[in-house]
């Protein structure tokens, strides 16, 4: 059996509008303790890591541990419907495996949608030793990767003792972003050794967008040439964080 | 190969059998291909009806619908990925009604009978390649000339001449004009022969040693030997190496990282 319920739909549905920035199938772990989900995109770039235990949400009944596959454009399709103060509950029918999707406000209304095969696949973490790590505003990290994608598809990151720098040369324009110690959107900076690398902004631009709406606080990860780690502080003790690999130059 | 079933065949089924599997096959946004004898109301943007006939139907499971007909590479109908479906069996008949929202399409196909029906479970994550086109591989020259040979400069390109335009046209370390005509694929007769009249135009017009390169990835029969008669030069240069040039930084695989200890 499992049944779940927010009283505040938009919890649930910029959550997975975060999730879907990556995926458009996810096969999360569903136990007695909260639901896991961790999962490369399909070009194998990126990676989310997420886990919400079940104290967050407003009722949680889970009977046994389980795989449930869903398809996340479909699901968010649906969830997009519901409005601020509504409330939303999750359900699986067991006898014909759909999801039922209930949302309580101005009126009732109760959809349903197919769970689908789940993927057995078990992704560990990146293994990364990250030599810099900076925690910003999320706000302000949002702005910032705005602003360098106004003239690159790409940009480079490098985090000192003092600062988080991002630049972006295009064809036309360049841009240098800088986030230091005393600005309002850095809270802080801890460095090993001076780390840069690059990375693809499609990616950083979506994953920042929608998990902005998820968190205020984000910490940043990096060392030369790695993947980057965002952890997207979530409330009581959520957790939202995307891997992204870099990219190299060959010459 | 993995121990799951890629695939699934079903020979001449009835229609009632055929709904309930495509149903099924649909919730589980799987692969479809059915072959038989159907015909297609579309409605939309435009409309149009296609008589009964011998087809092959493909439903992807990303929602993209696609009805073959048995000669032409082009489906005769089709509905792009993310259409939703509503299958129906009315007096021996299979309907299957694939919507798109925006802008509102309908495609409406009915089966009365089905010699094929196959339920796909296919995994594809290979990634898709795109050799260089000829542009591509002119770009890769301007920004590298050293890919010609060493002390090339490029002057400017797809400059004008009596015959046409010149793909590529520079200078070599000695100073001389060098004249480069680019071929995606194997160079023929013509290729040499076109490249012999830019030359002729250009020594009109510089009155001094100029060369002619012909750059492609590999020559038809008897091209060296044109080439040597018209006194032109022959540069292999491979596509996928331009793309390389073109294309300096690639993305790397977070996968790449699951394994290795902090090693590039």
């Amino acid at each position: 059996m499992f049944r779940i319920r927010v009283t505040d739909a938009m919890l649930l549905r910029d959550m997975i509008t975060a999730i879907s920035t990556l995926l458009d199938e996810a096969t999360f772990d569903i136990s007695t303790g909260g639901i896991k989900l961790r999962a490369m995109d399909p070009s194998r770039v990126a990676m989310v890591d997420f886990e919400w235990p079940k104290k967050i949400f407003d009722e949680y009944v889970c009977s046994e541990t389980m795989k449930l596959c869903l398809n996340i454009s479909e699901l968010l399709k649906l969830l997009k419907r519901a409005r601020r103060e509504e409330s939303v509950e999750l359900s699986l029918e067991e006898k014909t495996n759909r999801l039922q999707i209930t949302i309580k406000g101005k009126y009732l209304r109760t959809f349903n949608m197919p769970t689908l095969e789940p993927i057995e696949e078990e992704v560990p973490i990146p293994k990364v030793t990250f030599n810099a790590k900076a925690e910003i505003t999320t706000e302000g990290l949002r702005q910032a990767i705005e602003d360098v994608s106004l003239v690159s598809d790409h940009v480079r990151i490098e985090i000192d003792d003092e600062k988080i720098t991002m630049r972006a040369t295009g064809d036309l324009m360049g841009a240098t972003i800088e986030l230091k110690k005393g600005d309002v959107a850095f809270l802080g900076v801890e460095t090993k050794e001076v780390s840069i690398a690059n990375f693809s902004l499609s990616y950083l631009v979506e994953i920042i967008k929608a998990a902005a709406a998820t968190s205020e606080i984000a910490t940043m990860e990096i060392s030369t040439d790695m993947p980057i780690r965002l952890d997207f502080k979530q409330q009581q003790e959520g957790k939202l964080s995307f891997y992204l690999a870099p990219r190299i130059d060959v010459e | 190969m993995l121990n799951r079933n890629s695939l699934v065949a079903i020979k001449n089924p009835t229609i009632k059998e055929a709904a309930e599997v495509i149903k099924g096959a649909l919730s589980k946004r799987k692969g479809i291909v059915l072959i038989g004898n159907c015909w297609v109301d579309y409605q939309g943007r435009a409309s149009s009806k296609l008589d009964p006939g011998e087809r092959i139907v493909i439903i992807k499971k990303d929602g993209s619908v696609l009805v073959h007909r048995p000669t032409g590479y082009e489906p005769v109908n089709w509905q792009p990925p993310g259409s939703l479906f509503k299958t129906s069996v009315i007096e021996e008949i299979l309907g299957i009604r694939s919507i798109r929202r925006k802008p509102s399409e309908s495609v409406q196909i009915f089966f009365d009978h089905i010699y094929l029906l196959s339920i796909l479970n296919l995994i594809d994550q290979g990634e898709f390649f795109l050799h260089a086109s000829e542009a591509e591989m002119q770009k890769a020259i301007l920004l590298k000339p050293s890919i010609i040979e060493h002390g090339f400069k490029p002057i400017t390109y797809e400059k004008k001449v009596e015959p046409g335009f010149v793909d590529v046209y520079g200078t070599d370390k000695n100073g001389k004009f060098v004249v480069i005509e680019i071929k995606r694929k194997t160079a023929g007769r013509e290729a040499a022969l076109q490249l012999a009249k830019y030359v002729k135009a250009i020594k009109v017009i510089v009155n001094r040693e100029v060369r002619g390169i012909l750059v492609a990835p590999r020559m038809a029969k008897g091209v060296q030997k044109l080439l040597t008669t018209l006194k032109l030069e022959y540069k292999s240069l491979d596509p996928r190496q331009c793309v390389e040039i073109l294309d300096k930084s690639t993305t790397k695989k977070i996968s790449d990282f699951l394994q290795l200890d902090n090693k590039i």
